[in-house]
């Protein structure tokens, strides 16, 4: 017998820990935006984005893709521990024992709400070892440099470290389409390095994600 | 702050509020205070809305794993939270701004359409009961909103 004076005993029922208009915050008087944590959020004009790029390349050459994803590695890790801090301070439990669908739930919450664009998981590789994240309307795809191959070295950063203290294993994350190159969306494979070695060269014979896909699940069997 | 009488300040700006401007604001007032008690109630009997939905729906699901119904009825629990808080700011985008896409994310990640679906119709019918139908004409079309969210959130798209 269920007993809704039970499932009253915490006053507040969580929602969207992100919804945007109860996450980002701010003081006006001080000039300041933050999240509902206290932590410090910011707002980039897309003009700042392109002069990062342009900056990077014109100081650093071909190894701006390296720094960037090194930064997106870096600031990976420090997200995916405030993340989980404030998702298991809201939610009332430690992440290990969240459902996986909530949990990415949230984060596809986050992502949204801070500009980032819209984040999907696809798990359907996962037998294989792989993981597929899908990313649209990404600002570092549309402000990238002109270029032949896929340009969200901060996301593959990110991703590969949250991912990779997500699930205790290394995993390596290579960029298969992307939106600079007219993709409907970003993807991006995770895996373990030695297994997505292969794909680095399919990438840069402009393979697509599929073929990719099929091909690095085909050479494990 | 209450839209409309947000709105009739902006107006205002720098000068103070015509007659009949001050009739539109007692009006909105007095919507206001009905809001309030509307409010107030489904604050106060919240337990007692939902103790018989939570009985019909386990005679409804009664293989249904009590965990997975508990779940459920903690989402409409916080549904008719946000319904009664958007009822009070007469606020929309309230209750697109806190449920779009997560909820309906949630439900559709644990494939519970049908469970959902059924707290929905059972919490309605459960009001239709202990509310006004005044009150309930204040409350239902920010219901419907939060029911077309969760259970047809590709009609939106």
């Amino acid at each position: 017998m269920i007993n809704i004076a039970d499932l009253l005993k915490q006053p507040r029922v969580p929602g969207n820990y992100f919804a945007r208009d109860a996450y980002v915050r701010g003081d006006l008087e001080l000039g300041l935006l933050e999240n509902r944590r206290g932590d410090r959020l910011l707002a980039l004009p897309e003009t700042l984005i392109q002069a990062i790029y342009i900056g990077l390349e014109q100081e650093t050459g071909q190894a701006s893709r390296l720094v960037l994803f090194n930064c997106g590695r870096w600031w990976g890790k420090n997200f995916y521990v405030r993340f989980c801090e404030e998702v298991s301070d809201y939610y009332g439990q430690p992440v290990s024992e969240m459902e996986m669908v909530e949990f990415i739930q949230c984060l596809q919450q986050c992502w949204k709400s801070h500009g980032w664009g819209t984040f999907e998981l696809d798990s359907s590789y996962s037998d294989q070892g792989f993981l597929v994240v899908k990313i649209a309307n990404s600002l570092f795809a549309k402000t990238a440099p002109k270029s032949k191959l896929p340009a969200c070295f901060l996301e593959a950063g990110i991703l590969s470290s949250f991912f990779t203290q997500l699930t205790g294993r290394e995993l390596h994350c290579l960029q298969t389409s992307c939106e600079s190159l007219g993709s409907d969306c970003n993807r991006f494979i995770l895996g373990l390095r030695d297994r997505l070695q292969a794909g680095n060269s399919m990438v840069e014979e402009g393979k697509d994600h599929e073929s990719i896909m099929s091909q690095l699940s085909q050479k494990n069997n | 702050m209450h839209p409309e009488i947000e709105a009739l300040l902006d107006q205002a700006e720098n000068r103070f509020l015509k007659p009949e401007e001050i009739t539109a604001f007692k009006r909105q007032a007095a919507i206001l205070s009905q809001r309030l008690k509307i409010y107030e109630f489904l604050r106060d009997k919240e337990e007692s809305i939902f103790q018989p939905v939570a009985n019909k729906l386990q005679e409804t699901f009664p293989d249904e794993k009590p965990e997975i119904l508990e779940r459920t009825l903690k989402n409409w629990l916080l549904v008719l939270r946000y319904c009664a808080m958007a009822m009070l700011l007469n606020d929309r985008n309230f209750i697109e701004q806190r449920l779009l896409d997560w909820l309906s994310g949630i439900v559709e990640a644990h494939q519970t359409h049908k469970i959902e679906a059924t707290v929905c119709q059972l919490l309605q019918e459960r009001l239709k009961e202990l509310l006004s139908e005044q009150a309930r004409a204040i409350l239902q079309p920010f219901l419907d909103q939060a029911e077309s969210l969760i259970l047809e959130p590709d009609r939106k798209k």
